[in-house]
């Protein structure tokens, strides 16, 4: 689950970019809105930090929609960050982050977008849309 | 991309690599190369990930799109990059052994430890 305030570092796939930083309330979750299904190739699933600290000279950024921006490594193609333009909030990818993670992850977002050849069974909240901050009760990280 | 013909064994793959390349699990079909085809491709960026394989990815936009082993004649296309309706299925587990530690399978599709 979301430890708010945890420390957790990664990094990509051929180790050049690195990121570290401590975790927001946002819950952990996985998304399945197209966008993040083409970028990943399957789904993505990532946990959001606070100004992480963010380094290593192969990271671009692709500006994917109006108000949001998606970070890889353009040595490995790793794919690892989701931010909305201007936030100090950045969503990383949590694939990359070096286990023992301590995370669980939470529920589905962007189901509604979801790909036709899987299914989603492991019993987490479902949001039909929605990626952040608006979560209805069913999404909120479990209390106690 | 344009793939010819039925496809089949479609795998969600859990080892280390395709976790941190992808941000969380990857999921592919292998593609003959004759079967094929790509446009853009000098968008693409080969990143040699071990001593028996590489991955393809877009260099614009950081899309995880292929994998191939060397030699083998065909090229595992990731599924979310297909034009839906896909008319797919996912079939199995690979890799599993090496799965993360934050999520669950629980769909019922075959695991193996490995490949």
């Amino acid at each position: 689950m979301s430890s708010e305030g945890s420390e957790i570092s990664g990094a990509c796939l051929c180790g050049a970019v690195t990121f570290a930083g401590r975790l927001t309330s946002e819950p952990v979750g996985a998304c399945h809105c197209s966008q993040c299904r083409r970028w990943s190739g399957h789904f993505w699933a990532g946990a959001e930090l606070r100004d992480p600290a963010i380094e290593g000279e192969p990271l671009r950024w692709f500006r994917s929609s109006e108000d949001a921006e998606r970070g890889f490594c353009a040595a490995c193609g790793s794919s690892l960050f989701w931010r909305e333009t201007g936030s100090r909030r950045t969503v990383v990818s949590a694939g990359a982050i070096t286990p023992p993670t301590g995370l669980r992850l939470e529920g589905h977002i962007y189901v509604a977008d979801k790909g036709d050849y899987y299914d989603i069974a492991d019993g987490l909240p479902q949001q039909a849309q929605s990626r952040r901050r608006v979560a209805p009760a069913a999404f909120a990280a479990p209390s106690g | 991309m344009t793939i010819r013909g039925d496809l089949d064994d479609i795998a969600a793959c859990h080892c280390s690599q395709c976790r941190r390349w992808s941000g969380h699990v990857w999921a592919a079909v292998p593609v003959p190369d004759d079967r094929l085809e790509v446009e853009g491709a000098e968008h693409v960026r080969w990143f040699k990930s071990s001593d028996k394989a590489e991955r393809g990815f877009c260099g614009t936009c950081g899309s995880s799109i292929f994998w191939r082993a060397f030699g083998r004649g065909e090229t595992d296309v990731a599924v979310g990059c297909i034009e839906p309706p896909t008319g797919l299925r996912l079939q199995r587990h690979i890799w599993v052994g090496d799965k993360g530690d934050y999520y669950d399978i629980a769909d019922g599709a075959p695991q193996e430890d490995r490949q």
